[in-house]
């Protein structure tokens, strides 16, 4: 039998006073578990360097839609719908497939051809994606005028790059560093990228990401949800602005 | 102390110290998640749960070791320290496996080549990427959790595998900087809790490697050969003083019904302090996890099969001398009766 200041783990009896300190190591430990975890989860959706505004919840539950317009292949996949009571101007609805793919399109579908597309809507803020499950085709419709691109001058914008699916509700929080994996394999994956503005540009805060031409840009996984300032000129085509960056200038703060 | 191995023997200290884990880590989690502020999906609010919760464990186990060797009261949180390690680890990995099957899935890309080719770096400080510190840090836990048992300590034999153990240190490096390079460069609320474990972590053991340092080293006078251990009256009756050598292991000398043995300070089983055991029912008995020796000849009682070195001891007067030269393991040496 131990001495009742000796405890031995098979031993049953190891002395009031030990047991006494162990009962109060025991409570010590369960409440400080219980406050680190009520701290810790207080920062739950980190607001990183920016703090971006936390995403809140999907703007309407995520219902299937189908959707007819003309599309726009560059930069990335983007439908426009014609004006109506909630978009006074050609509406922009971005495009991308199921998981972290970019929406499948058939190869013979022109750029600027009318298709109806029927898929998942996502919304955040002044943004709308679809996430398409089938392959996009063209439909017979008389066309569509193309909005006609309207520049808003050069512009340099603090922000982070995300992918557009997850920026608009596919995951909360679709930002910040501990989603960058997961927004780089959507971005290699052919999801629009968004740049997300720590302060409005132009009354938006959302900018879909194009190549100084125009067109996608190349493999954006350096630079993608770290804080970055990017440079280039911002269009606005329809209600979506575009903001043409020159990557080589982008600057990680 | 087992004869042979079996997956866990089971005692009541280790079943209440398991469920008192096994609670707090409920209570933890059951924290984090219900009272979250943010919007943010359930897989990303387990994953941040489940990697606070490793990196609180794997802190707090760090700190068991330094915490027993300044009061003793700490002893009986030892005692079942694999099991904690082991908790940890799990933890850790249903962080991982979170992580795989939410940023890491739904892509063309496998889960484990979307690891390799998702994160790259910046070229900057800010976005070096933190995943793969996370990785090495999960390695290192997952082999220290597999080798945790009986089996491998006595496969590897203590020295190796208490080595390789120490290995936790540098896989608590790699935690930290796999969450400096990630949750910290956004969320204010774990920076806290990461700074305070950390430093005070740091500071925890140069306390106590301190205090271990300033405990005096002997040796062996000319022309003897014989280290003067202590005066005879300055051993307690079932106990032992520790005779740090300059360049050999500790020696630990105990007192049991007047007679002075002497044997390898450090136990057979996991290298521990052997000397701040006691004798109990004949024994000296280990204050980690209670393997006994015979006084005699360092031979735990049968069944057991360990065996540790012992010294042989000459009495000059009043001082008790001690023979630095250890025999092998087991060897019978009458113990010395003072006149
Ligand atoms: S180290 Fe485990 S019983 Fe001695």
């Amino acid at each position: 039998m131990s001495p009742p200041d000796f405890f031995i783990g098979w031993d049953r009896n190891s002395g009031r006073a030990q047991f006494r300190f162990l009962a109060l190591v025991a409570a010590g430990f369960l409440a400080l578990l219980a406050g680190i975890g009520l701290l810790d989860g207080q920062d739950a959706a980190p607001r990183g360097l920016f703090h971006l505004a936390p995403p809140p919840p999907p703007d309407a539950p995520i219902d299937a839609v189908t959707l007819r317009g003309r599309v726009a292949l560059h930069p990335y996949p983007t439908l426009f719908v014609q004006p109506d009571a909630t978009h006074p101007s050609l509406h922009s609805v971005l495009l991308s497939g199921d998981g972290k793919r970019g929406p499948s399109i058939d190869p013979a579908l022109a750029d600027g051809a009318m298709v109806s597309v029927t898929g998942l809507k996502l919304r955040r803020g002044t943004i709308d994606m679809l996430v398409v499950g089938e392959e996009v085709h063209p439909l017979p419709d008389p066309p569509i005028a193309a909005p006609a691109p309207v520049s808003l001058g050069r512009w340099r914008v603090a922000g982070e790059i995300c992918d557009g699916k997850c920026q608009t509700g596919a995951m909360q929080p679709g930002q910040g560093l501990s989603h960058r994996a997961c927004a780089s394999l959507c971005l290699i994956g052919g999801v629009p990228p968004v740049f997300v503005t720590a302060s409005p540009v132009a009354g938006a805060s959302f900018l879909l990401l194009a190549g100084p031409d125009g067109r996608a840009l190349a493999d954006l996984r350096r630079l993608a949800a770290l804080p970055v300032v990017l440079e280039g000129e911002i269009e606005r085509r329809g209600d979506l602005l575009v903001f043409k960056v020159d990557l080589t200038q982008a600057r990680v703060l | 102390m087992s004869v042979k191995y079996v997956p866990v023997s089971w005692t009541t200290s280790k079943k209440l110290y398991d469920a008192g884990l096994i609670a707090g880590i409920a209570l933890y989690l059951l924290a984090f998640s219900h009272f979250a502020i943010g919007a943010v999906d359930d897989q990303a609010l387990r994953i941040r749960a489940l990697g606070s919760c490793a990196f609180l464990l794997l802190s707090l186990v760090l700190a068991i070791g330094p915490l027993a060797r300044l009061d003793r009261r700490f002893l009986p949180l030892l005692y079942n320290r694999r099991h904690f390690g082991v908790i940890t680890c799990t933890i850790a990995a249903g962080h991982a496996l979170a992580v795989l099957g939410w940023y890491f899935a739904f892509s063309p890309l496998g889960p484990y080549d979307a690891m390799l080719v998702a994160d790259i770096g910046s070229g900057h400080l800010r976005g070096v990427p933190f995943i793969p510190f996370g990785i090495a840090a999960l390695l290192i836990l997952l082999v220290l959790a597999v080798t945790s048992h009986d089996f491998w300590l006595s496969f590897l034999t203590p020295k190796l595998w208490k080595a390789l153990h120490l290995g936790v240190y540098a896989a608590y490096g790699l935690v930290v900087l796999h969450v400096a390079f990630g949750a910290l460069q956004a969320q204010r609320a774990f920076e806290i809790e990461v700074t305070v474990c950390a430093l005070g972590l740091v500071a925890l053991h140069l306390w106590t490697g301190f205090r271990e340092g300033r405990k005096p080293r002997m040796a062996a006078a000319a022309p003897s050969g014989l280290v003067h251990a202590c005066k005879l009256g300055d051993i307690a009756e079932g106990r032992a003083i520790v005779v740090r050598l300059t360049d050999a292991d500790p020696v630990a000398i105990f007192r049991h019904e007047g007679r002075l043995s002497a044997v390898s300070h450090l136990c057979a089983h996991q290298n521990g302090p052997l000397g701040e055991g006691r004798v109990i029912d004949g024994c000296i008995t280990c204050p980690w996890h209670g393997f006994q020796y015979r006084l005699e000849d360092g031979r735990a009682p049968p069944p057991f099969t360990e065996r540790i070195a012992t010294y042989r001891l000459h009495l000059t007067g009043d001082d008790v001398m001690l023979d630095p030269s250890p025999n092998p393991p087991g060897t019978y040496v009458q113990p010395l009766e003072p006149a």
